[in-house]
């Protein structure tokens, strides 16, 4: 005897299943997670703090670099000093490029090429108070008088637009969001519209019809895959923050996660109002080469919200972002960005996750409709025409 | 038949009606198939055949009329006890046999132990064992229609409506198939099939069903239906006859033409007249009295 059950959850795991199990989609992650970890690592390379290698050689020289390195320790730039028997021997590492700078007896400083400006300054600097802490000894002041001379703390700095680095980080954090977010969307709603065109065109569609009601097929498929991308998109944020944590990136990990929370949250938030229209768009063929084209509208308004999600990241108050974070089919690409780096009043946050929400409840029986109707019609269907029939 | 079924236990199609804007495709459509009863469903291109299978399968809505099994009105969770093979074969491409059939079971209410077993079963079944890895699209059209059936079968359905099931199948095919299809029906199914090869359904089927024009002609007991035909038919073969020779013989309408002659049914002509101008027309090669056969049936329903 055959027990009576929802039929739905067995079709959303067919759906995750298979495509897990494709070839094309596990290469195809492998990629995304690769290329993440290289930037990752990358960046962290080119961003490692300022470091300086100097020799020292001859009389003095050796007290004077351990001024610099403790004048540098003090700006957040690091000097590593290294004492070297003969002048001689010092030049050849300098332009070995071994060292990026020389000094010779407290007096020279030798570089290659270009002089490192900021080793360059620091060495300047405590030479030149150095000389003057010398001269005013010579001149008949105390070593103390001088010192209390000489030592001043830093004038202090009033920045009238700080950079915050949390918010810089953020920003970065975000824009990569944006730029999966464009992607997850566009390639899962792809997915849904060619599912239903390979069961339509396979004609698989009439074996599941005559069990499965249509919408319990389209749930099924649109939560199956939305389940795969939602997991990847997980994924890619943990690999993410990971690779971050291990080369340092983060200074801020707790940051990113918050920001990862906000992309797979508009991920679910977006991905059920475009499947639905995915869905629609494939019903609506019955050969994979027309999909194209019923997709344009789609993809249109994906790329367009992309944009605007792209240059909130720089600009989150413009009046443009504002709107569009709003609008259910760009807010998922938009608000993320707004939310992120607090520019988003909570009632904007609010009213676009209703608007988001209630756009998907009136699409989902529209689509519904529209994708029961013409899965068993051949060849191009005309919504319109769809929608004013009466059931199959 | 050795059991009488009872008269609850069968599929019945009670006046379904169906149009397609201006074409009517099923016109008051009823019949019955009984438990255990193998029912032939035929007529020529058009006639409605899909339909009406379509109907009862839930995938086409009726304008009027109702399906009942076992004196119920069908709904999905009986539905999906039925086993179906459409027109239009469809598998997915690049799912694996076992598992498509696994998931078809499931979705036909079986449990995964359960459902995964019945796979197993019928692939062995079908002579599929050493293809059950392999993707539907990498298989012969022979083998894809085995795995489409298997497909059909593999929830032990309760009820069997089949649209062309031997189309596409080689003379072995033919047979294990027809093996399959009777053990289903001596298992207590009612199986309705269409099928245009009506030898076929001569031999396996018991009963009929003709349908033309969305319209039921004529319906019951293959021995009936032929009883009932009181017509004298005359099968004459000649070699070396000059054509049109039979158009001559007065009192003699062909109904079926062959090769070298005709079947003839014979309207105001005796047998001899027939058989003399035969000898006159050639060589006369075959001469018989026939009984009329589902085909010469089946000619005249849809001739009227």
């Amino acid at each position: 005897m055959t027990v009576r059950r929802r039929l739905w959850p067995i079709v959303a795991r067919r759906e995750f299943v298979e495509r897990a199990r494709d070839r094309g989609f596990q290469v195809s992650t492998a990629i995304t997670l690769l290329l993440l970890t290289g930037v990752i690592v990358i960046s962290a390379v080119f961003n490692r703090p300022t470091s300086f290698d100097l020799v020292v050689v001859g009389e003095g020289s050796g007290a004077l670099g351990r001024e610099v390195r403790a004048a540098a320790d003090a700006l957040g730039v690091e000097v590593i000093v290294r004492e070297m028997a003969d002048e001689a021997e010092a030049r050849r590492a300098v332009d070995a490029g071994e060292t990026d700078a020389a000094l010779v007896d407290a007096a020279l400083i030798v570089v290659r090429a270009e002089p490192p400006d900021q080793l360059v300054g620091l060495i300047q600097a405590v030479s030149v108070r150095e000389r003057s802490r010398r001269a005013l000894i010579t001149a008949g002041l105390t070593p103390e008088e001088v010192d209390t001379a000489l030592v001043q703390a830093p004038l202090p700095i009033d920045a009238l637009e700080p950079v915050d680095a949390r918010s810089r980080e953020t920003a970065t954090v975000v824009f990569v969001g944006v730029l999966l977010l464009y992607g997850q969307l566009f390639a899962y709603g792809y997915w849904v519209a060619a599912g239903v065109v390979e069961e339509k065109s396979s004609r698989v569609v009439e074996v599941l019809l005559a069990t499965v009601r249509p919408s319990h097929l389209l749930r099924g498929k649109i939560l199956g895959i939305g389940l795969l991308g939602l997991g990847q998109l997980l994924l890619i944020g943990l690999v993410g923050l990971f690779a971050s944590a291990a080369v340092g990136t983060l200074e801020f990990p707790s940051g990113a996660v918050a920001t990862i929370g906000l992309v797979l949250m508009w991920f679910v938030l977006g991905f059920f109002f475009y499947a639905s229209l995915f869905a629609v768009a494939g019903s609506i063929v019955t050969r994979q080469e027309d999909l194209q084209t019923t997709m344009t509208p789609l993809t249109i308004l994906i790329l367009g919200s992309f944009f605007i999600g792209l240059s909130a990241t720089s600009n989150p108050d413009s009046t443009l972002a504002a709107v569009a974070s709003l609008l259910p089919f760009s807010s998922p690409l938009v608000m993320p960005t707004r939310i992120a780096l607090g520019e988003a009043a909570t009632w904007e946050v609010v009213a676009s996750i209703t608007i988001s929400v209630g756009a998907t409840a009136a699409v989902i029986p529209i689509a519904t409709t529209i994708y029961s109707r013409a899965l068993l019609r051949p060849g191009r269907v005309r919504i319109r025409q769809v929608l004013r029939a009466r059931p199959a | 038949m050795t059991a009488a079924p009872s008269t609850t236990d069968a599929l019945e199609l009670a006046g379904l009606m169906r149009r397609f804007g201006e074409v009517v495709a099923l016109d008051d459509v009823s019949f019955r198939v009984a438990a255990g009863e193998m029912v032939g469903f035929v007529g020529p291109n058009g006639a409605g055949k899909t339909t009406a299978m379509r109907i009862v399968l839930g995938v086409l809505q009726a304008d009027a009329g109702r399906v009942r099994w076992r004196g119920r009105d069908l709904d999905a969770e009986t539905r999906r006890r039925f086993g179906y093979l459409p027109e239009e074969r469809g598998l997915y491409p690049k799912m694996r046999v076992l598992d498509q059939l696994v998931y078809l079971a499931r979705l036909h209410g079986l449990e995964r132990e359960d459902a995964r077993s019945q796979a197993d079963r019928m692939i062995g079944l079908l002579g599929l064992a050493d293809r059950a890895r392999d993707r539907a699209e990498s298989l012969s059209l022979g083998n894809q229609q085995r795995v489409q059936l298997a497909a059909a079968l593999v929830h032990r359905p309760e009820v069997l409506v089949l649209d062309e099931p031997f189309s596409g199948l080689d003379p072995v095919g033919v047979d294990v198939l027809s093996e399959i299809l009777r053990r289903q029906a001596d298992d207590g199914a009612p199986v309705v099939f269409s099928s245009h090869q009506l030898e076929l359904v001569e031999r396996l089927c018991e009963s009929v069903v003709m349908i033309d024009r969305g319209r039921i002609v004529a319906s019951g007991r293959i021995a009936d239906l032929r009883a009932r035909d009181t017509r004298r038919l005359v099968r004459v073969e000649v070699a070396g006859a000059p054509d049109g020779w039979l158009d001559r013989v007065p009192g003699v309408r062909v109904i079926e033409p062959l090769t070298e002659g005709a079947i003839v049914e014979l309207d105001g002509a005796s047998e001899s007249d027939v058989l003399d101008a035969a000898r006159t027309a050639g060589s006369v090669r075959h001469f018989s009295v026939v009984r009329p056969s589902l085909s010469e049936i089946f000619r005249r329903e849809v001739a009227r």
